[in-house]
């Protein structure tokens, strides 16, 4: 497909916050998308507790490349195509596990752990001991990288390194996880899939207007588990107002709408962003905020970063949620079909009453029988299903909350606007995502996806 | 010897009085289980709610799809994360979110209908029960959306008065992804 760079300029405009709704349902823009975004940005695969022992392996996803991440003899990790070099199939079908090698079935071609191709049934009889073994093992991932535990890969050997290509606003969306302790995933991946596109599930993690009316059922009285179960005596508090007290929709003087709801947005190169409250906002909840007190997390977080409580998502799919700690990957399926992943992660140190009550938290929150979760789909798909109709299609998609009136101070690193709710996250997605679609240069993708004055 | 054996060994062994007995108590476990069935069907939770304990855990594992080897690790395990894992008190929540007109994802209300079948009474003290069931909750939505689940419930089932309570309840979904978008409805 020849989209040229105007056509995709015409697609997102910055200026006025509003998106063509072709992206969100044509399978040539999705066909692209796969080339020039999944396959050159750096994606989050796993985290290092989830395979500590050699052999321990964890089926990530890459775009559609189905891609084994295994731990070592040595204690390294090396992430590989789980694909077959003689004929394609696949070498591992569980989604995790231990192996001791990695045995296609369907010529028995085998392979060990670091995906060296040993076994090949027949090589002196069949193929005159000529293949070249060396040549045929499992292709490795260009690059991989971890970073404070959280493993990356990239199909794209140019690519910056994963510290760089983080920069100071992906660095801090995983240190806001990283930095609570010695973290670790719970056994467990919440996985399911939604009939929408992934664009969609991407835009709404940024999105403090919804909660309200999105998951209103969630915040009336005695819905969630509240007081009594907080260990620190304090409620669990999204609204910002005591919704025991009987607040209805109108929260006129508080709340995620309300005047008291600060928020603090950090726009970052290559897409990244964090969108939501800061930790001066009547809608800021951390379940168990003691951590920001730590020296460790001071130290680290740096001034402003400190004050971030909303979410962050590392561009293109990978969200690092901040009342439980968790990363909730949305993977694209299908223009219309996105796998939602919840990866939940504890500080092993936790004393077991806080860990429970936080993996208690994590499975009641988000999720798909999560309280607030359960109602996104529903959105989702409907808002995904309208971008077919030729006359729906023509409506644009607007994300101008606050468009022009952002502007973005620069302290520390980070490109950060403060104020009220707002779309400005969301639209840098959109407007980063046209970037990523040029296929520009990486020197030419970062000076695009560099945040000027204002938004 | 495992339970399935055993069950049919006691069987086997059992007098025309015992069979009778062992008949009796199938059938009012089975009555209990159409009843249930019945009321979540008719969206009747805060009566369906009636049939926990208090101390109920209300329990669906994440499964994952895993080698021969290492199945005993298909599960998660309580502890772990999962897709329920609620007390009564969470489940009264749910309930009312169900009932405030606001919970989008079931209103318009789906349509569902819970087959259970596959009853079998796996230990018996007197006072509290083992059971397994099987499954079909089938649901529609809108005009096009349909979803089948098809899984096994582990009750322990306690007699009260001339009945059951749910006091536990583990649920097994035959799906490693879930492949809905979400789970709105009771199992």
């Amino acid at each position: 497909m020849a989209l040229t760079s105007s056509e995709i300029d015409e697609m997102v405009s910055l200026e006025r916050g509003e998106v063509d709704r072709r992206i969100y349902s044509d399978p040539e823009i999705f066909e692209l998308e796969m080339e020039r975004i999944f396959a050159r940005a750096w994606l989050f695969l796993c985290h290092e507790s989830q395979i500590p022992e050699p052999g321990d392996f964890f089926q990530a996803v890459m775009g559609r490349d189905n891609v084994l991440v295994v731990r070592q003899r040595d204690g390294t990790v090396r992430a590989m195509l789980n694909t077959c070099a003689h004929r394609g199939n696949a070498v591992c079908r569980a989604e995790e596990g231990n192996a001791r090698s990695f045995l296609c079935t369907y010529h028995g071609w085998s392979y060990g752990i670091d995906g060296k191709l040993n076994g090949v049934p027949g090589f002196n009889i069949f193929y005159n001991g000529e293949l070249d073994k060396k040549r045929r093992g499992l292709p490795r991932i260009a690059q991989v990288a971890s970073y404070k535990g959280f493993i990356f890969g990239t199909h794209d050997p140019t690519a910056p390194p994963l510290e760089e290509f983080l920069g100071p606003t992906g660095r801090l969306g995983l240190d806001l996880i990283a930095l609570r302790g010695d973290m670790e995933v719970v056994p467990g991946i919440q996985k399911f899939v939604i009939e929408c596109n992934w664009k969609i599930a991407v835009d709404n993690l940024f999105d403090w207007y919804h909660p309200q009316i999105t998951h209103a059922s969630a915040f009336e009285p005695d819905v969630m588990p509240t007081a009594g179960q907080r260990r620190d005596g304090g409620k669990i508090d999204m609204t910002g107002v005591n919704m025991q007290n009987g607040a209805n929709l109108e929260l006129a003087g508080g709340g995620i709408i309300g005047s008291k709801f600060e928020t603090v947005v950090v726009l970052g190169e290559y897409g990244h962003a964090i969108g939501g409250p800061s930790t001066s906002s009547s809608g800021y909840f951390d379940l168990v905020p003691q951590w920001r007190e730590t020296s460790r997390a001071k130290e680290g977080l740096g001034p402003v970063g400190i004050k971030v409580a909303g979410h962050p998502n590392i561009f293109p799919t990978a969200w690092a949620t901040s009342g439980v700690p968790q990363i909730s990957l949305r993977i694209p399926r299908d223009p219309g079909h996105t796998e939602i992943w919840w990866f939940t992660l504890v500080d092993r140190n936790l004393p077991r009453e806080t860990r429970d009550f936080t993996i208690m938290m994590a499975n009641r929150i988000f999720g798909p029988a999560g309280l607030l979760e359960q109602d996104d789909g529903e959105n989702w798909a409907q808002a995904t299903a309208q971008t077919r109709g030729v006359a729906s299609r023509r409506v644009r998609h607007l994300l101008n909350m606050g468009v022009g009136r952002g502007r973005i101070i620069k302290e520390g690193g980070l490109s950060r606007i403060e104020g009220y709710t707002n779309e400005h996250a969301q639209l840098w997605t959109y407007h980063s995502w046209a970037q990523w679609m040029k296929g520009l240069d990486w020197n030419d993708l970062k000076k695009a996806t560099t945040p000027g004055d204002c938004i | 010897m495992n339970e399935q054996q055993a069950i049919s060994g006691e069987r086997a062994a059992a007098s025309r009085e015992e069979r009778i007995e062992a008949m009796l108590r199938h059938y009012e476990v089975e009555r209990f289980y159409y009843d249930e069935a019945a009321l979540l069907d008719a969206h009747r939770y805060e009566e369906w709610l009636g049939l926990f304990a208090d101390d109920a855990r209300y329990f669906m594992p994440i499964r994952r799809t895993r080698t021969q080897r290492e199945l005993d690790r298909e599960f998660t395990r309580p502890g772990e994360m999962a897709f329920f894992d609620d007390t009564k008190q969470l489940l009264t929540g749910r309930i009312i979110k169900l009932r405030t007109g606001r919970a989008w994802a079931e209103d318009p209300p789906s349509r569902t209908r819970h087959l259970i079948t596959n009853i079998r009474v796996l230990k018996d003290d007197g006072r509290t029960l083992e059971v397994e069931s099987n499954f079909h909750v089938y649901r529609t939505r809108l005009n096009s959306e349909e979803t089948s689940w098809i899984g096994s419930r582990r009750d322990v089932l306690r007699r009260v008065g001339g009945s059951f309570q749910i006091a536990d309840r583990k649920i097994f979904l035959e799906q490693t992804v879930l492949l809905s978008r979400n789970l709105s409805n009771f199992f």
